[in-house]
């Protein structure tokens, strides 16, 4: 009864690496030596004490001051207290981020190279000539704008603007509306330029103009990954937006920031609290509305 | 009058692959023409010459007796409106209502005001239902159009041509997307529409058959280079037999791996 079941010819497959004289494990050899060396260099720059988190005093002194958080104070100021730097967050972010998309919308277009100056809807314009040189003139502007925008951090706009309109909230939704613009401003770009051609193509074979093409081709492509971004850029931003506080921006940060200072351990862990609780709430609506939308 | 005039119209991309090489070819108006060849053959490249999307790289091409070269921005959509495309498939929008998919045709004569305008309340609701009933779908007006099968998707891009009103109905590859059965309606329809309008029909068939069998002149494409251009009854069996050696007859059922159909791509 026991067959025996034919030999398999099993042909030799020969090992990419050993054909081409080992060159490319070579490469990988030294690929894994940088960084190594990348590894220690930073581990110095960054001056880590391992050591000293880790000892009898330092974890000792972590211990006791998490025994000094405890019990949150819920007492009715506090809480009231609380309550009011969540609201305040919330509200910066969420007028902060509408304040990114109106930026994103009214620079995005202009950096897209396929609607401003290259590609099919330019195909039959003059190759040559002065028209396709001042077209490049707005790209270049709207994309080094949203660079610019893009590359400097929030917290940075957010010190310069607390001091040019003063503490609170107002200079928090600036900062994250002119950060979260630049950021916005590259991903609906990217998202433009990479839209199906065929539908613009089709469009524009009617007679249509550019921005009847827009409207028709090319908004009713793009506008559900704009909307998922925007949420997903809402959901960063309310975690930003409860540290913005730290350098005078207003919301949950400031009283954080208070609280660390006047070393008031049991209101700080309340104010924690409130930020675990309303960053969850706004990262379970954001996926359930992108979800909505896909 | 002429429709079209091509003298020695040339297509070439990225300075290297030639698509259309050199192709002479008249069209009057009125005029029925279908064009047969290998998928390959540079018969998209053509068509998208012959609608103002794509300039030639060499070459002279009249369209009602202008030159296209010399036509730019609001001449050139003027003759843009004049010519009708229906493509082989993704021509339109899938996350629109076929409704606006259909008023889309609109665009060369609306303004942009008008146009917008319509996308939160249907302007001419009236003439995109005689369209839409036209291809016999019209009770698909407000759905969604990526929720039609192909071959409603065709009607619907029937309709928009319908509803834009053109001179000339340039249709490349029609039927390829849709089943054996409804290609033939789809081509009678096709045929029915420019006689009744008069309208020019110039048709990419990759079926032989009905090329041969609906109309009177028959263009056969290969390398870019027209092979032959007769009446139907001329179009010999050694002929087809030119025209597709080299070729397996049946790769170009997806149409996809068609060199010319991809879309310019966009830098």
């Amino acid at each position: 009864m026991n067959e025996i079941t034919p030999e398999i010819d099993r042909p030799h497959i020969p090992w990419p690496s050993h054909e081409d004289g080992g060159r490319g494990s070579l490469w990988n050899y030294f690929l894994l030596a940088s960084l190594v060396v990348l590894f220690i260099w930073s581990y110095q720059g960054s001056e880590i004490r391992l050591a000293q988190l880790f000892s009898r005093e330092g974890g000792g002194e972590i211990l006791s001051y998490i025994k000094k958080l405890f019990p949150p104070d819920f007492s009715p100021p506090v809480l009231r207290e609380a309550f009011r730097g969540a609201i305040e967050t919330f509200a910066i972010s969420f007028i902060g981020t509408l304040l990114a998309v109106v930026i994103a919308l009214s620079v995005v277009f202009f950096a897209s190279r396929n609607l401003i100056f290259s590609g099919l809807l330019y195909e039959m314009e003059p190759r040559r000539g002065w028209r396709r040189t001042l077209r490049l003139l707005p790209y270049l502007c709207a994309k080094s704008l949203l660079n610019l925008l893009r590359t400097i951090p929030e917290m940075v706009w957010a010190l310069i603007f607390v001091f040019l309109v003063g503490l609170g909230p107002f200079p928090g939704v600036l900062a994250l509306g002119i950060h979260t613009g630049g950021v916005l401003g590259k991903l609906f770009g990217e998202v433009l330029e990479d839209v199906d051609a065929q539908p613009i193509e089709s469009l524009q074979s009617t007679g249509a103009n550019r921005l009847q093409i827009l409207f028709y081709s090319i908004l009713p492509q793009v506008l559900p990954q704009f909307i998922s971004y925007t949420l997903y850029r809402w959901e960063v931003n309310i975690r930003v937006a409860a540290v913005l506080g730290f350098v005078g921006a207003g919301g949950l940060g400031q009283r954080i920031h208070i609280a660390i200072n006047l070393f008031f351990g049991n209101q700080l862990l309340t104010l924690i609290i409130a930020i675990y609780i309303l960053v969850t709430a706004v990262d379970y609506l954001s996926a359930y509305l992108r979800r909505k939308v896909i | 009058m002429d429709q079209y005039r091509l003298e020695k119209v040339s297509k070439i991309f990225d300075r290297r692959l030639v698509a259309v090489d050199g192709i002479d070819l008249g069209v009057q108006r009125g005029e029925r023409v279908a064009l047969i060849g290998p998928s390959g053959a540079g018969k998209t490249t053509l068509f998208r010459m012959l609608n103002c999307t794509l300039r030639p790289t060499a070459g002279r091409l009249w369209i009602n007796g202008d030159e296209v070269v010399t036509l730019h921005g609001k001449r050139l959509r003027e003759a843009r409106r004049k010519i009708g495309t229906i493509y082989q498939q993704h021509n339109l929008v899938p996350r629109l209502k076929v409704v606006h998919n259909v008023l889309a045709g609109n665009l060369g004569q609306w303004s942009t005001v008008r146009s917008l305008s319509s996308l939160f309340r249907p302007v001419d609701l009236e003439l995109a239902n005689r369209a839409l009933r036209q291809v016999g779908i019209e009770e698909k007006i407000f759905a969604r159009t990526d929720e039609l099968s192909g071959g409603q998707q065709q009607r619907v891009a029937i309709a928009r041509v319908l509803m834009q009103d053109p001179e000339a109905i340039l249709a490349d590859e029609p039927v390829s997307s849709v089943d054996p059965s409804l290609a033939t309606v789809i081509v009678k329809l096709l045929i029915e529409i420019s006689q009744k309008t008069r309208k020019t029909l110039l048709i990419n068939l990759h079926g032989v058959d009905l090329a041969l069998a609906y109309f009177p002149r028959v263009v056969g494409i290969k390398n870019g280079k027209a092979l032959f251009d007769l009446p139907p009854d001329k179009v010999s069996d050694s002929l087809l037999e030119e025209l597709y050696s080299g070729h397996l007859p049946d790769n170009q059922e997806n149409g996809l791996t068609d060199e010319e159909s991809k879309p310019l791509v966009y830098q």
